[in-house]
């Protein structure tokens, strides 16, 4: 029965903590600029304001200014000293270097340590200077700074009373006060948090006189004030908001008030505000007994702390994941994310950004086209990028191919397909750029049988490289080059663009589709949804529709080496500056044009001016089929060419020999160039052509100027 | 001096706007008890000087507390790997805990849109932030309707221009498009124009987190 005439065993409510990102922004740039791999505890501070919310608790934060700019110096300095907003507790932080380090730190030891300074402050008196000693705090934490987790746990170190305090009573405020009382406590109160001198001291004495006159004096005036003929209140700041319970700050408090001045039935008040005054209805008034422990008489005596904060899930350690705050890649990915959805919101609603994000693109060529098409492909959210290329970076490279710098042509140039890649990288950390450093075997450069076997492997490469792509863009500097490419396009029904420079002249052309059904191979490989997608979109060749043609389409003649016997300029290929940005820019916005299309690949040309362009024009425009400039004119064209039975890279004859012979195939082709030419019948074509007999002594000259050149 | 012709197109000046977002926050605490105080953070130096006499600055109001019903679920499943001191309580405690997400709100200028924008960042009791797919599907039932829906306003992460971390704002590129419509019909000589202006924009903003503003406030602009 004696428990019960002391009253139930008072129950504190535990303190809450509230990290902000800013105070973990702040420890990583403290730990990466100065403290490095130092473990020594800081000194930081810690904010908590009197609960101002019947419904929730006020908590203690760490922000960006607990901590010290200088880590060894003492407390972070003063910026919020006297700040109403900002009542500051001292605390100590543990950051270890390693989570192995986190994990076996001996948090229990730390605990008792961080216990054992308040109680010293309590012997010793500070804590009447200072008391806001009593809310010392301890946090312990590891911060990985590779993926921006922070992993942290906070005591609010406690003494145990042994037996615990009881409560004998508690109520709201308004109920104990009389109103005089009430009236006079809650006007100094509200000075006392007005004044920058006292605003952000915790813990005070509020002093009643007989005439309800109420008085806030400093805890260090207690012992003149006990003589004084007056109730006397032990206030503080209660961050707790229910009716049932006081706050933490309460059990160091009496602790407090039991060690240093004996005193063993303590009234106090848990000071709670409301829009910024005094609150004495959610405030609460209350009493408690503590049985002093024998063990205090001993100096050396430092009784049991216990305070570890716990989470939702009752552990005491938590993590927290800024990455997508933090992580300067993620951070560009959203980015670069909104700009397009800014365009999309904004003017193109049926724009499908995961369709352009997901499309694996091949660039056979990584010059100056390659470079334009590579960059406005990432500028258009494209993530996978491939580029071939065979060469390395010449000095004058960097001034027309926009991935590279002078330092990629030092000590005899960077491989350009890995230079491409790298500086994409650089460009947009989320792309995933491959360079590939590959020839392109090419027809009428014949292979030497030693070299046979690599040719051949890098048919197989090229053929791979194809088939695990959706889209290939065809940016070489020769006219063989492109053969191979093209033949595999057709073959597996990719969608493929051109683009070829004169010297101030460009084509950009999208190929049709292949000229037979989906290949055995591609549908049981089905590398993408993408290509799947194509391969049903693509008409049977038997229908009404032809084909549109593909580069080789128009020509009479198989390709054949182009390079041999010219003069070195005349193997380069000289082009004006302006021409590779159009014909790159222009290849990438027909890309996204058939992306958008429901008939893909199959659609068929548009054309600007054509009579039905309104039914058939999509929210970005026409389709055309082949894009023929003229930069003397600065004129465009928008031409069609229809698929050729002849065409030496993709009519049906020349794709079905492929899939029937593969490898053997090509380098048949690769070795005599007529072959291409019998096989198709463009031998027997021109023939008849040459055995045509025009009479041409019936035509009238003055018909040559009725002739327009095209 | 009121500037009444920046108000017809739907936009507001930026000294309007410190002058409305001042008369605002008074009101806010005259009329709203529920929610914690908006504040004028002054930002006038932190360039190192005040371009004349234009003070610098926004609207801030923090830790507004969003009460959830749902148990949340959380990634704790490294932590639970973690070797836990876990301390047994004493008799003397009692376990708290709030079940909900805490808010900040910035209310900022910008000036290449001239609206007001509305920045936020949303974190759990644990201290970790809320990332957009979080904090939308967290929103009001009724507000995420007006987010798809009115095509007006969508959520996106962008860098606080005073404070140089990543929030969340709504974008303002349709604000002044829908300000226009709802300003349509009012007199544009009034007096207390830009206070209107403010008060109109928040009262549609604010229904994406479900922050009413109170019957007194709205008609107090008339």
């Amino acid at each position: 029965m004696s428990g019960d005439e002391k009253g139930p065993v008072l129950q504190f409510a535990t303190f809450q903590s509230s990290v902000d990102e800013g105070f973990w922004h702040g420890l990583s740039s403290l730990k990466l600029n100065k403290l490095k791999t130092d473990e020594t505890p800081i000194s930081i501070m810690g904010f908590y304001t009197p609960c101002s919310n019947p419904h929730v608790s006020s908590h203690l934060t760490l922000l960006a200014e607990s901590l010290p700019t200088e880590p060894s110096d003492g407390l972070p300095t003063a910026t919020t000293h006297g700040n109403r907003n900002k009542c500051s507790v001292p605390g100590t932080l543990y950051n270890t270097n390693t989570l192995e380090g986190y994990q076996s730190l001996d948090k229990k030891g730390l605990l008792q340590a961080e216990g054992k300074k308040i109680w010293e402050d309590i012997r010793s008196g500070k804590a009447e200077e200072d008391s806001s000693v009593l809310l010392r705090f301890l946090v312990v934490s590891f911060a990985d700074l590779k993926k921006f987790h922070f992993y942290y746990s906070i005591a609010f170190p406690a003494v145990v009373l042994d037996p615990p305090a009881t409560l004998v009573d508690l109520r709201p405020a308004s109920e104990w006060f009389t109103l005089e009382e009430a009236e006079s406590v809650s006007a100094c109160c509200n000075e006392w948090r007005m004044s920058s001198l006292t605003a952000d001291v915790p813990f005070f004495l509020v002093c009643i006189s007989s005439n309800s006159n109420a008085t806030i004096r400093p805890l260090k005036d207690f012992k003149a004030c006990q003589h004084e003929d007056q109730k006397i209140l032990f206030a503080f700041y209660d961050p707790y908001h229910g009716p049932n319970n006081p706050g933490w700050p309460l059990r160091n408090y009496l602790a407090f008030i039991s060690a240093r001045w004996n005193i063993n039935k303590v009234q106090f008040l848990c000071y709670r505000e409301n829009r910024g005054f005094a609150d004495l209805g959610l405030s609460l008034v209350g009493e408690a007994l503590i049985q002093p422990s024998q063990a205090w008489q001993d100096e050396e005596h430092v009784p049991k702390v216990i305070g570890w904060e716990l989470n939702k899930e009752r552990k005491v350690s938590r993590r927290v994941d800024l990455s997508t705050s933090m992580d300067p890649t993620r951070m560009v990915v959203s980015a670069a994310d909104l700009n397009l959805k800014l365009m999309r919101w904004r003017a193109l609603p049926s724009l499908n950004l995961n369709m352009l994000s997901s499309t694996k693109c091949l660039l056979l060529g990584a010059g100056t086209l390659g470079c334009q098409v590579a960059r406005m492909l990432m500028a258009w959210g494209v993530r996978k990028i491939t580029l071939v290329d065979n060469g390395k970076v010449a000095m004058s490279n960097p001034l027309r191919q926009s991935l590279y710098t002078h330092d990629d042509s030092l000590k005899g140039g960077t491989k350009k397909a890995l230079a491409a890649a790298e500086s994409l990288r650089k460009i947009f950390p989320a792309v995933e750029g491959e360079g590939i450093v590959m020839s392109i075997p090419m027809p009428g450069h014949p292979v030497p049988s030693k070299d046979e076997k690599n040719v051949l492997d890098d048919c197989k490469r090229l053929h791979d490289l194809v088939e695990s792509h959706d889209a290939v863009f065809l940016l070489t500097d020769t006219r063989e080059s492109r053969w191979l490419p093209t033949l595999l396009c057709a073959n597996a029904n990719k969608l493929t663009i051109t683009a070829a420079l004169g010297f101030d002249s460009f084509l950009v052309m999208r190929h049709g589709s292949g000229p037979l059904s989906a290949s055995y191979e591609s549908k049981a490989e089905s590398v993408s949804s993408l290509s799947a997608r194509v391969e049903e979109m693509s008409l049977p060749q038997s229908d009404s529709k032809p084909r549109l043609g593909c580069y080789f389409c128009n020509d009479v003649v198989a390709p054949v080496d182009s390079t041999a016997n010219r003069t070195l300029d005349q193997q380069c290929t000289v082009t004006r500056p302006g021409l590779a940005p159009i014909a790159s820019a222009l290849a990438v916005e027909l890309f996204v044009g058939i992306l958008h299309h429901p008939l893909g690949i199959s659609a068929e040309a548009e054309f600007g001016n054509s009579l039905d362009s309104g039914s058939s024009e999509q929210p970005l425009g026409i389709l055309p089929h082949q894009i023929r400039g003229a930069l003397s004119q600065f004129s465009q064209m928008i031409l069609v060419g229809h698929s050729s039975n002849s065409c030496t890279a993709c009519c049906p004859t020349v794709v079905s020999e492929y899939r029937k012979r593969g490898l053997d195939f090509v380098l048949q082709a690769i070795n005599h160039p007529t072959y291409l030419e019998d096989l198709t019948g463009l031998t027997e074509l021109m023939k008849s052509a040459n055995s045509f007999d025009l009479d041409w002594d019936n035509a009238t000259d003055d018909d040559d100027d009725d002739c327009v050149e095209i | 001096m009121v500037s009444i012709k920046a108000t017809c197109d739907g936009s507001l000046s930026s000294i309007n706007f410190q002058i409305a977002a001042i008369t605002f926050a008074e009101k806010w605490k005259k009329f709203n008890s529920d929610l914690p105080e908006w504040l004028w953070i002054d930002c006038s130096n932190r360039l190192g000087f005040a371009a004349h006499g234009v003070r610098d600055g926004y609207l801030s109001v923090q830790n507004v507390f969003f009460q959830i019903q749902r148990s949340l679920k959380e990634d704790y499943g490294e932590c639970s790997s973690l070797n836990d001191y876990e301390e047994p309580f004493d008799i003397a405690t009692l376990t708290t805990g709030d079940d909900g997400y805490w808010y900040d709100f910035h209310v900022v200028y910008s000036s290449s849109y001239s609206v007001p924008v509305l920045y936020f960042r949303a974190r759990s009791s644990d201290g970790q932030p809320l990332n957009k797919d979080e904090i939308e599907k967290n929103l009001p039932t009724g507000s995420a309707k007006v987010l798809t829906d009115s095509k007006w306003t969508f959520i996106t992460q962008e860098e606080h221009p005073y404070l140089n971390r990543p929030w969340y704002m709504l974008h303002p590129c349709g604000t002044s498009e829908w300000m226009k419509l709802i300003l349509a019909g009012e007199n544009p000589a009034i007096e207390n124009r830009n206070e209107q202006y403010l008060i109109s924009w928040f009262s549609v903003v604010g229904q994406v987190f479900g922050l009413k503003l109170p019957f007194e406030m709205l008609k107090s602009v008339g």
